[in-house]
């Protein structure tokens, strides 16, 4: 035992003393401090790999603090079912819910822009319901509370209405879904937050890649969770075809949204290169694409 | 009397506006309300389809329960349960009381209008809508008046909310949000048609400031169907001797029903209000139930009934003989709701009630002014740059009172072409300008989508080469459903639209082989 490990050990045994139920806390949290960037969680159940997901990055009371107001925002664009992986799992969506309650979130909202009627997207999505029932929430887009936001840097787009329940929000999740898309090939962390714009956002599909790297450089997440228990692999972003669903049981947490899209591409059989918002957002310092130098944590449950 | 009947009216008109504001999605799949019953209980649109369509929308048995009730109790239906009548009878107490009030002589032109309507739906045109109290009230409320009350509500919270008076935005918030819960709809309603039906319905309503109930007393073809179904009624008024002749009755009754008339009271006009016994300084009016006839007969007079009939069947070929009516003739913007009959059956089906429009996720079902002819004014369409057909949505088909729309489930309704879409080629971005753009595509519903791309080799203004995907569509795939024309950000003339070409309900409006 060398003189650093002996302080470290000394340190969580007095901190274990202090705090006795704490000691789990101290010893992820020293966990947590060698870096993760990314964890990977496989298993049947999706709350259990969320909480061992953010348990591993360093528990959910690394990014909520008590009395924080959280946005917790999934794809809720389509009116389709669960099983259609067109919208993120509610149970993703509603575990990551209780997470925040339990780390003493004063309040969670849930909300999203949806391309369907959003009534029917709410609640054949089962997000509206599940999200409620664990305490959030859960509200329409409401058309007077957008506001101009600049871009000082854009590419594509200078400014652009955005949603202020976000922009005033205290901590920010995303909760995206992995899905195949027609212009961009894959709609994972980033293109979620196409689901805060205002106006007419149809037209950032123009230069959608730009767009959507400018989009990143003023939101930003302080967790992204993205749900990958099914996957649709063609037909996206609405699908329909149980054809087109993978099933794989897998969520993939962590801050950095460049770098889980980067890894979200390998689950198509793609990497993160081949998306052209990846690229740019690589080149742009605005995150991570090259998943060789990123320390990458695997769970199995 | 005269307050248990107000308790009625008020009852049944409340739990019409209840079932009217539950006439929209709450995201399931169904509404959960029955909230077409009033339609259901109508015995004049039974009639009428029952002629027009020789079909029976198997709810609406319950207007027989409408018609054993009439044939008892007389036009009880009109003085306590019809929520158009409750309205008449409110408004009228705006106006300013004359005792001598110059009634009218006018109530058999109801009964003109009903001959007209009854003869005209025999030979299978079916008008009955646009008269129908009921068909006129819930689409007069649906395409105009309760768009009218969310904007003024709307507008007021809106102007509020940008004034951000410190303290009273949360208060405002909370109560605009506990409105929107009840009494708003989910989104501002617009209607193409919203001044004009708006218009007649205020002028239904005005009618009470020249007369008290006026149209129910000479207008409402309804009042004259159970009017003539009374004209049995074994609820009887009677006058006894104590009658002083001092028209006290004559002055309250809504009917204009001659209560003074003693022997000579016209029963078919009669509301069974119960004013003219409640008013009657002797007590000598009484109702009662007798066999005997003590009421003056009906006499409409032979020659306008003969007019009225033959105005009637004459109306089927004057409105038959324009373009719209000859076979294989389509008009492409008449993309009716799925599960819409053949245009011909449609027509003899849909009463123009406007539950289609009201209950229409996205807006888009609008009533047609001379789309589908003056036959059709008032049945439903779909605009889709207004609003496209929500894929899993069947709610149109659920609350269509006669079947002109056919209930559909989800499985069923998915299948159902309601037209084709076409490109534009030189307004879509990819094509005309060599800009990406795949907006269709990404909003196309079916589950293999009906719109592709070509990837196709284009060069810029620099003489520069590369690739852009042009979208093209699956005629086989595409059901019409106007998503892409809805969200396409060609926002002022979509680069991509629907026409009812290849619509399923018909044969002969087809493009494809197969």
């Amino acid at each position: 035992m060398d003189r650093r490990e002996f302080l470290k050990l000394a340190a969580i045994t007095g901190a274990g003393l202090s705090i006795p139920n704490g000691l789990n806390t101290v010893m992820n949290t020293l966990e947590a401090s060698e870096k993760i960037d990314l964890v990977v969680a496989h298993g049947v159940s999706p709350t259990e790999i969320i909480r061992a997901a953010i348990d591993a990055l360093g528990r959910m009371k690394k990014f909520v603090s008590r009395g924080d107001i959280v946005v917790i925002k999934p794809n809720i664009g389509w009116d389709r079912l669960p099983e259609q992986a067109a919208n993120t799992n509610p149970e993703v969506v509603a575990t990551v819910v209780k997470l925040c309650y339990e780390s003493g979130a004063k309040k969670v909202k849930v909300f999203d822009r949806p391309c369907n009627d959003p009534r029917r997207c709410y609640k054949q999505s089962g997000i509206a319901d599940a999200a409620t029932a664990a305490g959030a929430e859960v509200s329409y887009i409401d058309d007077r509370k957008f506001k101009d936001v600049k871009i000082p840097n854009g590419l594509a787009i200078k400014s652009w209405p955005l949603y202020t329940e976000l922009l005033e929000a205290d901590k920010i999740i995303n909760v995206p879904i992995a899905k195949h898309h027609g212009l961009s090939k894959l709609t994972l962390s980033m293109k979620n937050w196409m689901g805060v714009m205002g106006g007419s956002r149809n037209k950032i599909h123009q230069r959608l890649d730009e767009s959507l790297v400018d989009l990143a450089t003023v939101i930003k997440p302080n967790l992204t969770i993205l749900d990958a228990v099914r996957i649709l692999t063609a037909n996206g972003p609405q699908g329909g075809n149980i054809e087109d669903v993978k099933k794989l049981n897998m969520v993939i947490a962590g801050i950095d949204q460049v770098a889980i899209d980067s890894y979200g591409a390998t689950l198509f059989g793609m990497k993160g290169s081949d998306l052209g918002y990846v690229r740019i957002a690589d080149k742009a310092g605005l995150g991570r694409m090259d998943l060789s130098k990123l320390k990458i944590k695997r769970i199995n449950i | 009397m005269q307050n248990l009947r107000r308790i009625s009216q008020g009852i049944f008109l409340l739990i019409f506006l209840f079932l009217f504001l539950q006439t929209e999605s709450k995201g399931e799949d169904e509404l959960g309300y029955p909230v077409k019953i009033f339609l259901d209980f109508d015995p004049l649109i039974f009639f009428t389809t029952l002629f027009s369509a020789h079909a029976v929308a198997g709810a609406f048995y319950f207007s027989l329960i409408i018609i054993i009730l009439t044939i008892i109790f007389g036009k009880v239906f009109c003085g306590w349960i019809c929520p158009l009548g409750t309205l008449n009878n409110m408004i009228g107490y705006l106006r300013k009381k004359s005792i001598n009030e110059a009634s009218r002589d006018w109530y058999r032109m109801k009964y003109y209008i009903l001959i007209f309507l009854i003869v005209s739906s025999l030979f299978t045109l079916q008008l009955v809508g646009i008269m129908d109290p009921l068909s006129l009230l819930i689409r007069s409320f649906s395409v105009s008046v309760f768009p009218l009350f969310n904007y003024s509500i709307r507008t007021v919270f809106d102007i509020l909310y940008d004034l951000n008076i410190r303290g009273l935005v949360d208060i405002l918030e909370s109560l605009y949000s506990i409105l929107k819960k009840s009494v708003l709809s989910f989104q501002q309603p617009f209607y193409y048609q919203s001044v004009f039906i708006g218009i007649l319905f205020f002028l239904v309503l005005g009618l009470n400031l020249v007369e008290r109930r006026f149209w129910c007393r000479y207008l409402c073809p309804l009042g004259a169907l159970l009017g003539i179904l009374s004209r049995y009624s074994l609820l009887k008024r009677s006058v006894s001797e104590g009658c002083t002749s001092c028209e006290a009755c004559a002055s309250v009754c809504q009917g204009n029903a001659a209560p003074d008339k003693r022997e000579n009271w016209r029963n078919t006009e009669c509301f069974y209000c119960w004013n003219c016994d409640d008013v009657c300084p002797e007590n000598a009016v009484s109702f009662g139930f007798a066999t005997k006839r003590a009421a003056a007969a009906m006499d409409l007079g032979r020659r306008r009934v003969i007019v009225s009939m033959l105005s009637g069947a004459g109306a089927v070929p004057l409105l038959r003989t324009a373009p719209l009516s000859r076979s294989g003739f389509s008009n492409p913007k008449l993309i009716r709701p799925p599960g819409s009959l053949e245009e011909k059956e449609f027509l003899k089906r849909c009463v123009k009630c406007g539950e289609c429009m009201k209950v229409c996720i996205t807006n888009g079902l609008q009533p047609t002014l001379l789309e589908a002819g003056l036959e059709g004014i008032w049945s439903p369409l779909l605009i889709p740059k207004i609003g496209y057909c929500e894929y899993r949505c069947t709610l149109c088909g659920q609350v269509c009172p006669t079947g002109a729309i056919k209930k559909l489930a989800i499985k069923e309704k998915v299948k159902v072409k309601i037209g084709l879409a076409m490109i534009d080629k030189g307004r879509c971005l990819p094509y005309a300008h060599a800009t990406p753009c795949i907006v269709c595509e990404e909003v196309c519903p079916t589950p293999k989508k009906a719109i592709w791309f070509e990837n196709a080799k284009v060069k810029d203004r620099d003489g520069k080469e590369f690739v852009i995907k042009q979208p093209r569509i699956d005629l086989e795939l595409c059901i019409g459903c106007g998503i892409c024309e809805t969200k396409c950000p060609v926002v002022d003339m979509p680069a991509i639209y629907v026409t009812s070409i290849g619509e399923s309900r018909s044969k002969k409006n087809q493009l494809l082989l197969s």
